[in-house]
């Protein structure tokens, strides 16, 4: 067995776990996950974060402004890897919080937790790089097959990382989905993964090429139909960190912070209190370099940024 | 002169003076000659680029390059050049295809905007111009550009003039000698000892663009200032200062009776709340200590064309070009590479932008 709080510290430290270590974190973390439902119950007050994209640095900034996990409740909506240099460091520490404290950490899947979309976007390279081979890569899929699609807070702010779908009318229809599998390229489960709220009339080709585009009657219809007052989504780089939409029914909540490292947005978390009342925390990027000019973020880094 | 035998001792030429220059950069002395070597890299970058579109097969674009501009084996040049690059430099080869290993859809979708931008403006204008009279194309810090190649193939009026650093140029004239596929294709004559490749429809200049007077004096020996000239800038003028820039498009523009002038930059962006630029700045300064002096100046499409007034111009941000493309273009685009999202596409995109410019009568 290995040591929960001493693999945290080096992971909060960006530090190298071995091949082992990670093997073991997944497996506890498969058994743990499979026992959950495909939307799981959370009570409030809980803070939801949005796409984290293996910013690492970022993320411990996250909990640092929204009371850290030893005294707050998460629910992350998926998109913890990819884009940047930490998706591993990133992802296994929300696994490791999730193994030590599991009843104050909820994780949903995001469209980038597949591995087709992996090897294009930067997290398989980075295992690549980080270990000479695919296993570690290997190892965390599989986690991504076992986590939750969507969550519902207090019965009244239902979760997801895209959002809407056509063929799911009802939150108990999603309990049905066997979820334990790569991502499907159409349907509920999909859709749910990648679906974004438009000024549209009615369900819409997404320009994604995946899951579709859902109005404000959509998102009405699900409200009613469903008893809840609120959707929680991520999955689309708001500038502003967070954004309402459709008479406050729906919010976007981005938590990556300069996204990429070159886009110039702000992040935002939303907590939910006891009386549903919603307060959003905005936070900035980590400097590249601490106030005694030691380099934070890596300088050589692995891709073209810019068209020179 | 044979290539064989050069090549050798070329390459230990360029690893001293690397050496040398690097250590100069530790010393946070950035020297003239150090600052230009880090302009010069960036064409590297923007090869890497394109062959890594032509790999994932955004470039040739059906549409635009093939049947609009009706360019020939165009994959094919690309592969041919970077042999000839493998042979002449193993180091500037490697850096090229190791950045080829991982390329974002983002990048490339990119890429393709500027180069099918570029290409399928250049064969408007020289359309119009039609093939009975002369005219020549200036390319302005082309680095390892090769659209030369199929363009003198379809406008046999046509004379291109290559402009770069010296650094720059010797690569390419090296690369272009010791491909004969490629030195068919551009007539090229057997250079003389330390000169450059040159044909008679084909010029390839070293030059620094910052001296205006070396520019001016070595254009003026190969172009005519009477005949159609179109000048391309492809991220060019946002490594220059405000005043070197201006002096140059100001000469240039007076100089050639008749112009067009295509240019393709970023712009740092003017809303209050816009970051991209800035960032942009501190993270090339942060990794590669390259400095674009006036991206936060001509920070809007209106203060970049600003810069050709009182020229008439027209300008567009790359968006806004990319939401014009047809749907079976942008069909095939997505059968290429999954594109997860159009956000960050559309944050980079409106911060780059392609000028036209126009002068004199044709």
């Amino acid at each position: 067995m290995f040591d929960l709080d001493r693999v945290i510290s080096l992971l909060r430290q960006g530090r190298h776990i071995t091949e082992e270590t990670v093997y073991a974190l997944c497996l506890l973390s498969q058994e743990l996950l499979m026992n959950e439902s495909n939307v799981t119950h959370v009570n409030t007050p809980v803070t939801i974060c949005g796409d984290i994209h293996g910013q690492l640095h970022d993320l411990l900034t996250l909990f640092e402004k929204s009371g850290g996990i030893e005294k707050s409740r998460y629910i992350f909506l998926g998109d913890f890897v990819d884009r940047g240099f930490y998706s591993l460091e990133s992802f296994l520490l929300l696994l490791c919080y999730k193994l030590r404290y599991p009843d104050r950490i909820t994780l949903i899947r995001g469209n980038h937790e597949t591995r087709q979309i992996t090897k294009v976007y930067g997290f398989y390279d980075e295992i690549m790089r980080k270990y000479g081979n695919s296993n570690v890569w290997r190892y965390c899929c599989e986690v991504f097959d076992y986590l939750s699609l969507g969550a519902i807070i207090n019965q009244s702010v239902f979760c997801v990382h895209g959002g809407l779908s056509p063929d799911v009318m009802t939150i108990d229809e999603i309990r049905s989905v066997d979820r334990k599998q790569e991502v499907p390229h159409e349907g509920a489960m999909c859709d749910l993964l990648w679906s974004d709220p438009d000024d549209v009339d009615t369900w819409s080709l997404s320009p994604r090429g995946a899951g579709f585009l859902f109005g404000g009657q959509q998102v009405q219809e699900f409200l009613s139909r469903n008893g809840v007052d609120l959707i929680a989504r991520a999955h689309q780089l708001v500038m502003e960190g967070y954004k309402e939409m459709f008479d406050n029914g729906l919010v976007t909540v981005w938590s990556a912070p300069n996204y990429c490292y070159r886009c110039g947005n702000v992040a935002a978390v939303l907590r939910i209190d006891d009386d549903l009342s919603r307060s959003y925390t905005i936070f900035e990027a980590v400097q590249p370099q601490n106030d005694v000019g030691n380099t934070i973020l890596p300088t050589r880094k692995p891709q073209m940024d810019y068209f020179l | 002169m044979s290539m064989g035998n050069n090549s050798d001792d070329n390459q230990e030429l360029f690893n001293s003076k690397y050496i040398l220059t690097d250590i100069c950069c530790w010393n946070s002395v950035q020297s003239v000659e150090s600052m230009e070597r880090i302009v010069q890299q960036t064409d590297y970058d923007a090869l890497s680029c394109r062959v890594s579109a032509i790999n994932k097969g955004y470039l040739p674009s059906p549409c635009y390059q093939l049947e609009k501009c009706k360019y020939l084996g165009y994959k094919e040049i690309h592969l041919e050049y970077l042999n000839g690059l493998r042979q002449v430099s193993r180091r500037i080869y490697g850096k090229v295809a190791k950045s080829l290993q991982s390329s974002y859809p983002v990048m490339n979708y990119g890429t393709y905007l500027r180069t099918v931008s570029i290409d399928t403006e250049l064969n408007g204008i020289l359309s119009k111009i039609g093939k009975e009279q002369r005219v020549q194309i200036i390319d302005l810090g082309s680095g390892s550009d090769l659209r030369m190649i199929p363009l003198l193939h379809n406008y046999p009026n046509l004379k291109f003039i290559d402009v770069d650093y010296a650094e720059s140029t010797k690569v390419k004239s090296k690369v272009l000698w010791g491909t004969p596929s490629l030195r068919e294709l551009l007539k090229l004559q057997e250079p003389q000892v330390d000169q450059l490749v040159r044909s008679d429809i084909y010029e390839l200049l070293s030059c620094d663009l910052n001296d205006l007077n070396e520019t001016c004096a070595k254009l003026d020996e190969v172009t005519d200032v009477n005949i159609p000239t179109i000048i391309i800038t492809e991220c060019v003028l946002c490594y220059m200062t405000q005043d070197t820039s201006q002096r140059l498009i100001d000469r240039l523009t007076n100089l050639y009776k008749i112009g067009y002038w295509i240019s393709y930059d970023p712009i740092g962006g003017a809303h209050e709340n816009d970051r991209f630029g800035t960032i942009m700045q501190a993270n090339l300064r942060d990794s590669r200590s390259l400095e674009m002096p006036t991206l936060m100046i001509f920070n809007s499409k209106e203060k970049y064309a600003d810069r050709f007034s009182p020229l008439e111009t027209s300008i567009q941000n790359m968006w806004e070009i990319f939401s014009r493309i047809p749907q079976d273009e942008i069909k095939r685009l997505k059968s290429l590479q999954f594109l997860d999202e159009l956000e960050e596409l559309k944050i980079m995109q409106t911060h780059y932008v392609f000028c036209k410019v126009h002068w004199g009568d044709v």
